[in-house]
């Protein structure tokens, strides 16, 4: 395969044209899925890696060079670490009586709305956020530490 | 020759499979009907009880955020370690760059 004399790594036109429409539609249908996790199917994990795929698809129809200049690695960590902390003080939210206990959903001050509308269900949807936070930050991060090994000289 | 044997065995393949799905003479997976809810009361309880007990529509968001909250845990620490180890191995080594 010839080098083009940009060699990027990027693909061609209409990859790219076709992504840039693209990739807005994925992220919304995968924040639809963390944001509805507790009412209809999927939810955290599911949505967070609808979102990464778009950030794939980004990284492999704009290459490396671009990702580059909108990947932010110790923001990413740290929005990782926070989801994972944001899931684990939602869990301990019911402590007084069990570890994962609803305690928002019996007699909480907000998220205790009718079941089936969006601002019901206790920490559900605080537990899907934070979740889908993670994976979404995590995958990314992983993908990207994978483009960017090279052991060979370009 | 190979190629027919192929696709005869590719049908011979669906063709078992659609006799193993078919509920009434082929695999039973678990009992049906009213056994079910002696057999499987816990499967009851969380269609029953989830509703009330965690708020969400979607019983498997209770079941794997409630009931099984420990299992989601661990999934969440496997991933963050997995992806540690990733970031931490595959970044460039400053071996590499002399």
């Amino acid at each position: 395969m010839t080098c083009r004399p940009r060699c990027s790594g990027d693909m061609g036109l209409i990859v790219k044209t076709s992504a840039r429409a693209i990739i807005p539609l994925i992220g919304i249908f995968g924040a639809y899925i963390v944001v509805h996790g507790h009412l209809t199917p999927g939810g955290g994990f599911q949505g967070g890696a609808t979102i990464a795929g778009a950030g794939i698809l980004f990284l492999v129809s704009f290459g490396l060079d671009e990702m580059k200049k909108h990947y932010n690695k110790s923001l990413y960590s740290a929005l990782e670490g926070i989801g994972g902390l944001v899931f684990l003080g939602a869990a301990m939210l019911g402590m007084g009586v069990a570890f994962f206990y609803n305690a928002l959903w019996h007699n909480g001050p907000f998220f205790n709305g009718k079941p089936g509308t969006l601002l019901s269900a206790g920490f559900l949807p605080i537990m899907n956020l934070a979740v889908g936070l993670k994976v979404f930050t995590g995958l990314i991060s992983a993908l990207t530490a994978i483009a960017l090994y090279r052991r060979w000289k370009s | 020759m190979k190629r027919t044997i192929a696709y005869l065995s590719l049908l011979f393949i669906l063709g078992v499979l659609l006799y193993i799905a078919n509920p009434n003479y082929g695999l039973v997976f678990g009992p049906g009907g009213k056994e079910w809810l002696s057999l499987r009361y816990t499967d009851n309880y969380y269609i029953t009880h989830g509703l009330k007990e965690v708020g969400g529509m979607n019983i498997v968001t209770d079941i794997v955020f409630d009931y099984r909250g420990y299992d989601t845990i661990g999934e969440a620490t496997v991933l963050f370690t997995a992806i540690a180890g990733a970031v931490a191995l595959l970044r460039p080594w400053r071996r590499d760059e002399s």
